[in-house]
């Protein structure tokens, strides 16, 4: 498994470079510019979870490139294994995605003060931004391997717009069942409920992954 | 004889294509090295992707160090060395960082082993192999086969596309590898020429059926060829034949001992057989 992690750092490594340079411009503007409508501080925080979710992803197709994923399951691995560290370099990456987001947003709050309505909202919007990049692993993988690397930007298309409009749809669900005035445990329990149904899709999504492969011949 | 390799009645069709592997059988034993011979398209890589799983067979048995392995049996391919043809690795790492990954992947890897190959190949560690030539490309696949100290190095046309220099260096590798008497090579290649050099036993793969397997020393030494005309050529025993050919004055006829054809057909010129003239007969010549 460490080879395959390391494997996996190396291949993704490039696009993490020069989206963590973008990221830190950008953070840079949302830092100086003042937070007083936080939606910009927001969209930045969603971005920066997204966006080295992609990187993960960069990774797998750049590799495919070459014989190496033939190769690979001539190394001692097991096919779940390959999987597996595919799935643990996503969130290695969306760890990084949070540390820019939470990196940003406590700088701007040094600066400019508290962007938000309650303190409960911060914790929604990271679970949010948690939740689509796991929802865009989720289907991102299985759909890699059954439908083949050289529809790779069409699968991170579909995935990107259903892990959005999963997240839409359940926080809609949420707010018809709470009401509109949700209370602070009503927002922590939406945001567990929504954590949870990533989770357990990302979970899911690994088998169907793994499933998939074994049948794949190279 | 014990075996590295064994494959019985290997079959597995690909519909699309229409290509069958057809009920495959041979057996490398220990200390040997075995050149799978046949023309592009004729089933080598299509066995190797069944030796090793890369490719789920249909039927038959394949026994690597005398049992089958599954996805599980990471035991066995700690042992299995591979080099395929082209890129092996991605452009993007460099050979210190394929080191690095490949120490993560096999428990026997040899760091030092691998910086020895490096330096023999004159490899730099740090420049990125998209930027290496197709030779250092093959070298660089070959050190990182052998630096996990593997038992079988499995090889799909790893010696194409490198001019006869570079070949010759590879071959000499092979052949130095196959020296430990528990070593055994699997090399398939259309260069029949390579096979002459280091192969104890020769498959020849036409179709993906399996046509012939025999010893080298066979193939060069009994075999022959018999130059007939066409009245010799209709008075020969059917039995003897393996394969013939027709050319524009004389039938050539593969036999499989060439000093009995010798003594039965006095009259008739016989000549020795290259691996090269053996695949020519078996692929375009006519088979009984």
């Amino acid at each position: 498994m460490n080879g395959l992690l390391r494997n996996n750092f190396y291949s993704s490594v490039p696009s993490a470079k020069f989206l963590a340079g973008a990221m830190l411009l950008s953070g840079a503007v949302v830092i100086i510019l003042d937070n007083g409508t936080p939606a910009l501080l927001i969209g930045y925080m969603l971005l920066g979870m997204v966006g080295f979710s992609i990187s993960a992803f960069s990774g797998l197709q750049r590799e495919n490139t070459a014989k190496w994923g033939k190769y690979k399951l001539t190394a001692p691995v097991r096919r779940k294994d390959i999987i597996g560290s595919y799935f643990i370099c996503q969130l290695v990456w969306l760890a990084a995605g949070m540390l820019f987001a939470f990196t940003v947003m406590g700088l701007s709050m040094l600066l400019h003060g508290f962007p938000f309505d309650r303190r409960e909202d911060i914790l929604m919007v990271f679970v949010a931004g948690v939740s689509v990049s796991m929802f865009m692993g989720a289907f991102f993988f299985p759909l890699f391997y059954a439908g083949g690397s050289e529809r790779n930007e069409v699968t991170l298309a579909v995935s990107l717009l259903c892990a959005v409009g999963l997240t839409l749809g359940i926080v809609r669900l949420l707010n018809i069942w709470f009401g509109p005035k949700m209370t602070a445990r009503q927002v922590l329990t939406g945001a567990a409920v929504l954590a949870v149904c990533a989770a357990a899709l990302f979970a899911l999504s690994y088998f169907l992954t793994v499933a998939i492969f074994k049948k794949k011949e190279y | 004889m014990e075996h590295i390799l064994e494959l019985a009645d290997v079959s597995k069709a690909f519909p699309q294509s229409e290509f069958v592997l057809d009920r495959l059988s041979f057996s490398l034993p220990y200390g040997a090295v075995m050149g799978v011979v046949g023309e592009n398209g004729a089933g080598k890589t299509t066995t190797i992707g069944c030796i090793l799983n890369t490719v789920a067979k249909d039927g038959g048995t394949i026994k690597l160090f005398g049992r089958e392995m599954v996805d599980a049996d990471t035991q066995i391919r700690e042992k299995i060395g591979v080099v395929y043809d082209g890129e092996n690795f991605p452009g993007y790492l460099t050979a210190e960082q394929l080191g690095h990954i490949m120490r993560g992947l096999y428990q026997g890897w040899d760091d030092a082993l691998f910086k020895e190959y490096l330096g023999r190949f004159h490899l730099p560690a740090v420049q990125k192999i998209k930027t290496y030539s197709k030779g250092m490309t093959m070298k660089l696949a070959i050190s990182a086969a052998l630096s996990h100290r593997p038992q079988l190095l499995i090889l799909d046309e790893a010696t194409s596309g490198l001019d006869p220099v570079m070949r010759d260096e590879m071959l000499d590798v092979f052949l130095e590898f196959v020296q430990e008497e528990d070593h055994s090579v699997l090399f398939s290649s259309h260069i029949t020429s390579d096979l002459e050099k280091i192969a104890d036993y020769i498959s020849f793969i036409h179709h993906g059926r399996l046509i012939l397997s025999a010893s080298k020393d066979d193939l060069i030494y009994k075999y022959a060829v018999l130059r007939c005309r066409e009245s010799q050529f209709k008075a020969l025993d059917p039995d003897d034949i393996i394969a013939f050919r027709r050319r524009e004055f004389q039938t050539d006829v593969l036999v499989s001992d060439g000093k009995a054809a010798q003594r039965k057909y006095k009259d008739i010129v016989i000549d020795h057989v290259s691996v090269d003239e053996i695949m020519l007969l078996l692929v375009k010549g006519e088979r009984k």
